[in-house]
């Protein structure tokens, strides 16, 4: 738990209300402990003053204050990371981007928007939507997470099989540093325009680098025709071997999905129902998009595939209302798993493609030793896994079997070639694993690019690099490091 | 009392924080402060019973700063059952932290004297119409702020020959498809007796024989919704009893969202009781809402044989999703299936239908500063729509837009649902 340590004088809060307004200010203790965690509830800390400006140049004059009060700062949009990356950190204030969702600008022509970071991320797709144009990165909490939390994590989402995550969406950026001044990166029309590419850098930096206040994005036009199959196996393993084979002929949809047996019954028991079949024990959702024969040509593909590896059944549906049906369900299914137990460790690792079901088995094994409930749901196209575990945090040898067979599967993944985190981001959950991937020079080096934005630790200090040397943290010799596996798109 | 009886803590478990709710919030909506989102109440409740948080003002504030409009529970995959927890923690803390005298009174006579007693309802009413009339709340309104923009429009309150009851029994017209039972409701009378006779006369119009219950006054929703537990739970067996007394088996249909949400979950409120919990699950199968029983194929069949396009009503219509009808009974396809049943009327989406309008139950009046400012963006959504009448389905949320509507001075009708499918019947 963190420290009620440094005070805010009076006279920085006082300072603090008259730049963002009273609303904007949150400073008692039953207010601030609604943010001592996101939505990985296994570490929580409490934040000295939760800050909530509207506009970029609140925010700046905000910084300003918070760091001669001599406190840091945790950027946070609407908290719905799965690795700690917004929780308060000690003598750290909340600067909060809730109250900075507008949409600025939808420039049809140019196929671009520029927000504010606190827009949400469906609300982008509805603001372009009449333009027939959307936003690519579609994460399953896009319902409610932030574009500027998506930015800070690189997120991805089902369709980042096809459009990959949003590091390849973003055209420009403006950001609070740590003096409290505004900088701007890139924007619509920077693109190979000689200048240093410091966008690289930030996207996914995990607000570490400063606060982004506004984000400039490339828009896509809608495809002509979508279309949703559903394919049902009898066994994980062979969907998971059929996912493998699509990758190898390389067939081209969307997004390819996995759900397993308990994940399908949990969705099926919520508000989500989306209509899976009971009698599968694993469903592959898989999208294909593009020009008529295009999507019928992919789709006969994947569902030969998918027959010729034990599908028993599949459907294909073009209506929107039965995809968007099929769709929540998938999207709800972390949510639905709230069913099984209080508490869900999501675990968020990238396999080779090739080696999809040995993965699974590890966990499954991993899980089954340890007497844990675990469900698989996963990005298959890019070979980002999700194998959720669930548990009670109020049993502490639960809490210890679960890290235990999460850090099992991490190093399953690096083992096998792969990486330790898809989409989700480091933050405080696989601080400690990044010594599995990276060496101490690796880390350094890193490092020494965080103290370039941010001399001071000022920006969400001790998340993401891990805080003792990997020295210590090692109990066995690195395995091979490979940069190729880092990242899910 | 014990911190664990302050909050619902089985219930509050149920909660992973993955945050899917926030956007849909709108407390959220207006603060941008997750203390006011599902989630950060969730939380509070639940540090609260852990021992890691005071049930202080603050604790009070944000959970009497919520609307129940039950928006989270459409979206939580979790399952929360949102509502309940809110009714539990309300009920505690009242136990808790009695209100001041003043409050106390006020609760007292709103509660207990009126809402409870037909005779308290009519003197209220009467009341309401004699100051209207000497137009005693125009004068006074600017002396009490913002709750006198909100008296200023209050509905007016009709002649006492609109207020007179249902009678018990009104004719099937047409082949007999056996009987409902209705409710009077405690508000719907004295403020929206029209909107009964409407639903009435269109059920008739449907074969229905209609049976009032001239005894029953309250269901208690807005006692439940208040933390008035114990109350509540009086109130519904009660209205048990008289219905069961007219009815043991007919369906009772409702034409006011957030009672019929209530009525429906009476096999939850009387869970603890062992003697009622049986009847109450077996009556709360019998409550559907207006619009459910007319969406039915053979109701359908039978409106559209009596629906015309005589009936002068402005389109285009919007619908407005009443928090209780859509995110309490799951209902949303209905009424629009029926408003477009009527001929030679138009009707459009509006955005966010499906969000609170600020009503919620008695909060205009506990809290009318910020029931207006959740109202704000719905009434610049309707706006864009271009709407010229607006139809919704509960009291609340109808005199809710008439505040609205009259604040903005632009000429949107508000009507309810039956009284628009009454206007189009065609005379047999
Ligand atoms: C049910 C569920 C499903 C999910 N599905 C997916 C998925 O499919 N794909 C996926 O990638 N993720 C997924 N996530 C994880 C999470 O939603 C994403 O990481 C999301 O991008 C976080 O957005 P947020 O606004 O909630 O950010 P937060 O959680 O508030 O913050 C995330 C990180 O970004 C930083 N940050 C936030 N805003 C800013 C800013 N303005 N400037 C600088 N730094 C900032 C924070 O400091 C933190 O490190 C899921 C989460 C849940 C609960
Ligand atoms: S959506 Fe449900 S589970 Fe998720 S935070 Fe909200 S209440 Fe909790
Ligand atoms: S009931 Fe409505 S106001 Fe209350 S927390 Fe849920 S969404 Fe917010």
């Amino acid at each position: 738990m963190g420290s009620d340590g440094k005070q805010l004088s009076r006279r920085h809060l006082a300072e603090l209300e008259r730049i963002v307004g009273k609303k904007g200010v949150r400073a008692d203790p039953t207010a601030r402990s609604a943010y001592e965690s996101d939505a990985f509830m296994l570490q929580r800390a409490s934040a000295e003053v939760i800050v909530l400006p509207r506009t970029t140049a609140e925010a700046a004059a905000a910084i300003k204050v918070l760091r001669e009060a001599g406190l840091v700062v945790v950027p946070r949009g609407a908290g719905t990371g799965l690795s700690g990356g917004a929780r308060p950190v000690e003598n750290g204030a909340i600067v909060g981007t809730a109250r900075m969702r507008d949409v600025l600008e939808v420039n049809a022509e140019d196929r671009y928007a520029r927000v504010q970071a606190g827009v949400v991320n469906v609300h982008l797709t509805a603001a372009c939507a009449d333009a027939g144009l959307f936003y690519g990165p579609d994460p399953s909490s896009q319902t409610a997470c932030t574009i500027g939390g998506n930015v800070g994590n690189n997120s991805g989402g089902p369709h980042g099989f096809k459009y990959g995550s949003t590091n390849r969406h973003v055209l420009g950026l403006t950001m609070v540093d740590s003096s409290g001044e505004v900088i701007q990166l890139g924007g619509p029309g920077a693109a190979g325009d000689g200048d240093l590419d410091l966008l690289g850098p930030v996207v996914g930096s995990e607000g570490m680098l400063g606060l982004v206040t506004e984000v400039t994005v490339q828009l896509l036009p809608r495809p002509e025709k979508v279309e949703t199959l559903l394919c049902l196996f009898e066994s994980l393993d062979a969907c998971c071997d059929a996912v493998s084979e699509m990758i190898a002929r390389r067939l081209e949809p969307s997004a390819i999905e996995i759900l397993d047996r308990l994940t399908i019954e949990a969705v099926e028991a919520s508000v989500l129902r989306a209509g899976y079949p009971d009698n599968a024990e694993a469903v592959m959702l898989v999208e294909v998009e593009g020009g008529d024969e295009e999507v019928d040509a992919t789709s006969a593909d994947v569902i030969e595939v998918a027959r010729a590896f034990g599908a028993f059944d599949t459907r294909r549906t073009t209506d929107p209302v039965e995809r968007k049906r099929l769709w929540a369900g998938r999207k709800g299914a972390f949510g639905a798993m709230g069913r099984i137990a209080p508490d869900l460790y999501v675990a968020d690792v990238v396999a080779p493609r090739t080696r999809l079901r040995e993965i699974v088995s590890a966990a499954t094994v991993a899980c089954r030793e340890r007497n844990l409930k675990l469900a698989n749901v996963f990005h298959a196209g890019d070979g980002n896994l999700h194998p959720n575990i669930s548990y009670d945090r109020r049993d502490a040898d639960e809490v210890r079997r679960v890290l235990e067979a999460g850090r099992i599967i991490m190093e399953a993944c690096v083992a096998a070639g792969g990486s330790l985190t898809g989409e989700h981001g480091i933050g405080l959950e696989k601080q400690d694993e990044m010594c599995l991937v990276f060496s101490d020079d690796d880390l350094e080096a890193m490092d020494q690019l965080r103290a370039a934005f941010d001399p001071d630790a000022f920006w969400n200090p001790g998340k993401m690099l891990p805080v003792r040397g990997c020295r210590e943290i090692h109990t066995r010799p690195l395995p091979v490091h490979s940069p190729a596996a880092e990242g899910a798109s | 009392m014990s911190r664990e009886s302050l909050v619902d803590h089985a219930r509050a478990l149920d909660c992973i924080h993955c945050g899917l709710c926030l956007t849909t919030c709108p407390t959220y909506q207006l603060t941008g402060s997750e203390t006011s989102s599902p989630r950060g109440r969730i939380h509070l409740m639940r540090a609260v019973a852990e021992g890691r948080a005071e049930p202080d003002a603050t604790f009070e504030d944000e959970m009497n700063f919520c609307l129940v409009c039950r928006h989270c529970e459409s979206v939580c995959p979790a399952g929360v059952e949102f509502g309940a927890m809110m009714e539990f923690s309300r009920g505690a803390l009242l136990e808790r932290r009695p209100p001041g005298p003043l409050a106390r009174l006020a609760r007292w006579v709103g509660f207990r004297g009126i809402l409870v007693r037909r005779a308290g309802l009519r003197l209220a009413a009467m009341g309401l119409r004699a100051v209207q009339l000497l137009r005693l709340d125009v004068i006074t309104s600017p002396l009490l702020g913002l709750r006198g923009q909100i008296f200023r429009n209050l509905p007016r309150v009709p002649s006492a020959r609109e207020r007179r009851p249902l009678p018990p029994v009104t004719e099937a017209e047409g082949p007999a498809r056996g009987t409902v039972l209705v409710l009077d409701g405690c508000v719907m009378p004295e403020l929206f007796g029209r909107v009964n006779r409407a639903m009435t006369d269109v059920l008739a119009a449907t074969g229905r024989e209609v049976r009032s219950v001239p005894k029953h006054v309250c269901c208690g929703a807005l006692h439940a919704h208040n933390g008035e537990l114990n109350q509540a739970e009086d109130l519904a067996r009660l209205t048990i009893a008289q219905f069961e007394e007219v009815d043991g088996s007919a369906p009772v249909v409702i034409d006011s969202a957030g009672c019929g949400a209530h009525m429906k979950e009476y096999g939850r409120l009387l869970a603890n009781d062992p003697e009622w919990r049986g009847r109450a699950s077996a009556f709360a199968a019998r409550v559907v809402d207006l619009t459910e029983e007319l969406a039915s194929p053979e109701a359908t069949a039978r409106l559209q044989e009596r629906l015309g396009d005589g009936h002068g009503i402005e389109g285009p219509v919007t619908w407005d999703d009443p928090c209780h009808l859509c995110h309490g009974q799951g209902v949303r396809e209905q009424p629009r299936q029926l408003l477009d049943l009527v001929p030679g009327l138009e009707r459009v989406e509006m955005p966010g239908a499906d969000s609170c309008c600020g009503s919620a139950g008695i909060y205009t009046v506990l809290r009318p500063e910020d029931s207006l400012e959740v109202l704000d963006p719905k009434l610049e959504s309707l706006e864009s729509t271009g709407a010229k009448t607006l139809v919704t389905a509960n009291p609340g949320c109808h005199q809710q837009w008439q505040i609205g509507v009259g604040k903005t001075g632009k000429g949107v009708e508000v009507l309810h649902l039956a009284e628009v499918l009454e206007r189009a019947l065609k005379p047999r």
